[in-house]
């Protein structure tokens, strides 16, 4: 995708400005949205190298079909890459049954199966996946459906509140759709390319090195 | 949330970005696809968007509302994107089209549609808000309804994610877990209670006719020994069912109505109806089929009245009601059949109860003996034939059951106008008079009936529906209430999908051919007046059941549905509403107020 790799090439080029989001706003209260809520918030499930060098948040909808392209290539750079901490933010916006999925996926966290039920769910191709094809690639995952049933009842409170944080992460940074990419300092709102991230974190990577000699 | 923070937060990190993301990244929505209404004919408006290159609408995604209920958007064809694992999907590049038509000139039409950037971005629905009086058109508080969706469907479970989670019992159907002389005395009540329903209606013919058989020596006694025998048989039957679904799952019943176990049911009546117009005694020692009835034609012979009451309650009046649902689903969801088959047995026994009495007042009702008995035994012969039909409609196409219909009503005309033999003339004139008219109106109703059916016409044969024993030839007009048929859950997937972009409630209409219970609530609920009124703000489904296979179990299965008549209701995001499922008959006012429960849930 050409595209996608002019970008990042532009976004090397123009690189005169950077957020550093590491840097932690001070009384944060729980409402407000701070770099710690967008990389580390406690309740958001995880991949990747936990001690790496530069954090990837996704963002993406199980019915955004171009999530599920680019998810393909991100989770090969993180794997052949190695010290990328990758933060999974569910966010569903695109269709009613977006919600369900995402809530499959979030309840399948407190049985340490949420890689296994979002890798099912984006493995649906395609948008406007019907609920019931959602719960059954869920429960084709080794997820134990009675379990995750009871979990979604019981955590309802902690999921809602994790998706809402989400959301309103997504409209202040300034997403337009799904899928989104915070890579390090960058914001990317379109699906990329292996070499199109591979790119990016190299530019984020060189931000934050110049950062530091700053 | 503190904007001030928030908005301090977002500028900056805009600042970071502002000038990467404007050159080459993807746009707005408002730009990627411009919309725009104008007023059009028959009043009606149409709405225009003029599409950026690189990025497409959705077809099926496009929808409008006016007042909360949806309306119908007359949208063309467009280009078919190539998706190997996904099936078509129908986009609009470049720009796209629409009509809405027959519009008030005033209020305010919501518009909704979704499209992406050639693999790079989707965007989430975008919906804008016209005034039908000027056409201005505005945005819609996007946001507020998106955190409210969210919140809403978190107040629920996300979906009936393990079959089981929801339980058909309604209030009045008792709990299966306490006591078990209560709940058997209970599921008795019930049992009564629908005996008078056209589910146990079909039994009273059979059984008169088969007590009728016998009738030359047939004392009350007699009578009622026979009619507990084919009572307890149906009792039985119901018990089976309980073992069945434990052991099989399932219903029994509706997997019993496959075209072979129809046909011999039928066959069988078609024998005992033989046999009583006396064309060959039941001694005949070679066919199955009289053995088979063999028991039946001897007075007093309770095997064959077992026999007849078994296959009846299997066969004959499949019918779900409430309490058998309930049975159904805790013997599945707990495994303790003899308790759940214990309940249905009971069940049995009620509905066969008030057949008791048919069967030992009927009997001394009956004459003794001469050419009146002949007559009798004649009528319900065919009855029979009769039954043999109407169950066999089940199986046979349309217009061979309308010539058969018609067959047999020409049959009847001869039957009345035949001259009889011997000691007949006893019959007075007027008697005569009335049977000849009669005769002469069946026969030219019946060759209606006959050359409708050969031409493949409709054949109007509406007397029955009172009693709900209808015909499914009636069941092709049924495509015109609203309902849309489907018979598999790929189409059922299609159809909930285009209600929720929609944002429409679903009802699903778990209905079959060889339901009676479903024929007459179409002709009366599904008929009011009050209720399409209110139906018509939701998506219909019908689920047809008629053939049992791999399709049509896992809809059932799908659902938990244990048969049909059943009414599931689904909110915009596709899930079940609590406490809204309806099973067997339901009443007007009670469907009323589900609609109102699910039209908020």
């Amino acid at each position: 995708m050409s595209k996608a790799v002019s970008r990042s090439t532009f976004l090397r080029l123009a690189g005169t400005a950077a957020l550093l989001l590491t840097k932690t706003f001070a009384r944060s209260a729980e409402n407000e949205i701070t770099s710690e809520m967008i990389l580390a918030d406690p309740e958001a499930p995880t991949a990747g190298n936990p001690e790496g060098d530069i954090t990837i948040v996704d963002f993406f909808d199980y019915n955004c079909p171009f999530c599920k392209d680019a998810a393909v290539h991100l989770e090969r750079l993180v794997k052949a890459d190695g010290k990328i901490k990758l933060v999974y933010k569910d966010w569903p916006v695109l269709a009613p049954s977006s919600i369900v999925g995402a809530k499959l996926a979030l309840g399948a966290r407190y049985q340490d199966k949420y890689l296994a039920a979002h890798h099912a769910l984006m493995s649906v191709p395609g948008y406007g996946i019907p609920q019931q094809q959602m719960i059954d690639a869920v429960r084709n995952s080794g997820v134990d459906m009675n379990r995750l049933n009871a979990d979604i009842k019981a955590n309802d409170a902690a999921i809602t509140g994790l998706l809402k944080r989400n959301l309103a992460i997504a409209d202040a940074v300034g997403f337009q759709g799904t899928p989104g990419f915070l890579v390090g300092p960058y914001k990317v709102n379109q699906a990329l390319t292996y070499d199109g991230f591979q790119h990016v974190v190299a530019d984020a990577r060189a931000r934050q090195a110049g950062q530091k000699a700053d | 949330m503190s904007y001030v923070r928030t908005i301090w937060f977002v500028t900056f990190l805009l600042q970071a970005f502002w000038l990467g993301a404007a050159a080459a990244g993807p746009k707005p929505p408002d730009e990627a696809f411009r919309f725009d209404v104008t007023q059009g004919e028959e009043e009606g408006v149409e709405l225009f968007w003029s599409i950026e290159p690189g990025y497409y609408l959705y077809r099926d995604r496009i929808a409008a509302s006016l007042g909360g209920e949806a309306l119908k958007v007359v949208t063309t064809r467009g280009e078919t994107k190539d998706d190997p694992t996904f099936g078509p999907t129908e986009v609009y590049h470049h720009q796209a089209t629409a009509l809405i038509n027959a519009l008030p000139e005033t209020g305010e039409l919501h518009v909704t549609y979704q499209g992406c950037g050639e693999n790079t971005i989707c965007y989430p629905p975008i919906t804008k808000v016209i005034d039908l009086a000027t056409l201005i058109v505005r945005d819609a508080d996007d946001r507020k309804e998106e955190m409210r969706s969210l919140s809403a469907s978190a107040a629920e479970d996300p979906a009936p994610t393990v079959p089981g989670d929801v339980s058909p019992a309604s209030a009045t159907t008792p709990d299966l877990g306490g006591n078990l002389l209560p709940t058997l005395l209970a599921f008795l009540g019930f049992g009564v209670l629908l005996a008078f329903t056209p589910c146990v209606l079909p039994m009273v013919p059979i059984l008169s006719g088969m007590l009728t058989r016998s009738a030359e020596k047939l004392s009350p006694a007699q009578g009622f020994l026979l009619s507990a025998s084919y009572v307890l048989a149906m009792a039985s039957a119901y018990g089976v069912l309980g073992v069945f679904a434990a052991w099989f799952g399932g219903n029994l019943q509706a997997i019993l109505q496959t075209p072979g176990a129809v046909a011999l049911m039928s066959l069988m009546f078609v024998m005992l109806a033989l046999s009583m117009f006396g064309f060959y005694e039941l001694q005949g020692p070679h066919a199955w089929s009289a053995r088979l009835t063999l028991g039946a034609g001897r007075p007093g012979s309770i095997g064959g009245a077992a026999l007849l009451g078994f296959t009846s309650a299997l066969i004959v009046g499949p019918c779900v009601t409430p309490p058998l649902a309930v049975a159904l689903v805790y013997i599945a969801q707990t495994g303790k059949a003899m308790r759940g088959s214990a309940a249905l047995f009971s069940l049995g026994l009620g509905m066969g109860l008030p057949l008791l009495v048919v069967g030992a007042f009927g009997a001394t009702a009956l004459p003794k003996s001469g050419p009146w008995l002949v007559r009798v035994k004649q009528a319900f012969g065919i009855v029979f034939i009769g039954v043999a039909i109407w169950m066999m409609s089940r199986i046979l196409p349309l217009p061979l059951i309308a010539i058969a219909w018609g067959a047999f009503f020409v049959g009847i005309a001869f039957w009345l106008g035949w001259p009889q033999p011997d000691g007949a003339r006893s019959t007075p004139h007027w008697g005569r008079v009335a049977s000849a008219m009669a005769a002469g109106t069946l026969a030219i109703y019946g060759g209606l009936v006959t050359i409708g059916g050969i031409t493949g016409w409709y054949a109007p044969l509406q007397p029955f529906a009172w009693a709900g024993v209808t015909l499914p030839i009636s069941a092709s007009g049924l495509e015109s209430d609203g309902f849309q048929t489907i018979t598999n859950e790929h189409d059922l997937d299609t159809a909930i999908a285009t209600a929720s972009v929609e944002g429409r409630p679903v009802l699903i209409d778990f209905s079959a051919e060889w339901c009676t219970e479903c024929r007459l609530m179409e002709r009366t609920v599904f008929a009011d007046e009050a209720v399409r009124q209110r139906l018509r703000t939701l998506r219909l489904i019908r689920a047809d059941m008629t053939r049992y296979n791999l399709a049509s179990r896992r809809l059932m299965e799908r659902f938990e549905v244990v048969g049909p008549p059943t009414l599931v209701f689904l909110n915009a995001t596709g899930r079940e509403v609590d406490g809204t499922r309806t099973i067997g008959a339901t009443a007007v006012r009670d469907l009323l107020d589900k609609i109102s429960v699910a039209e908020r849930g």
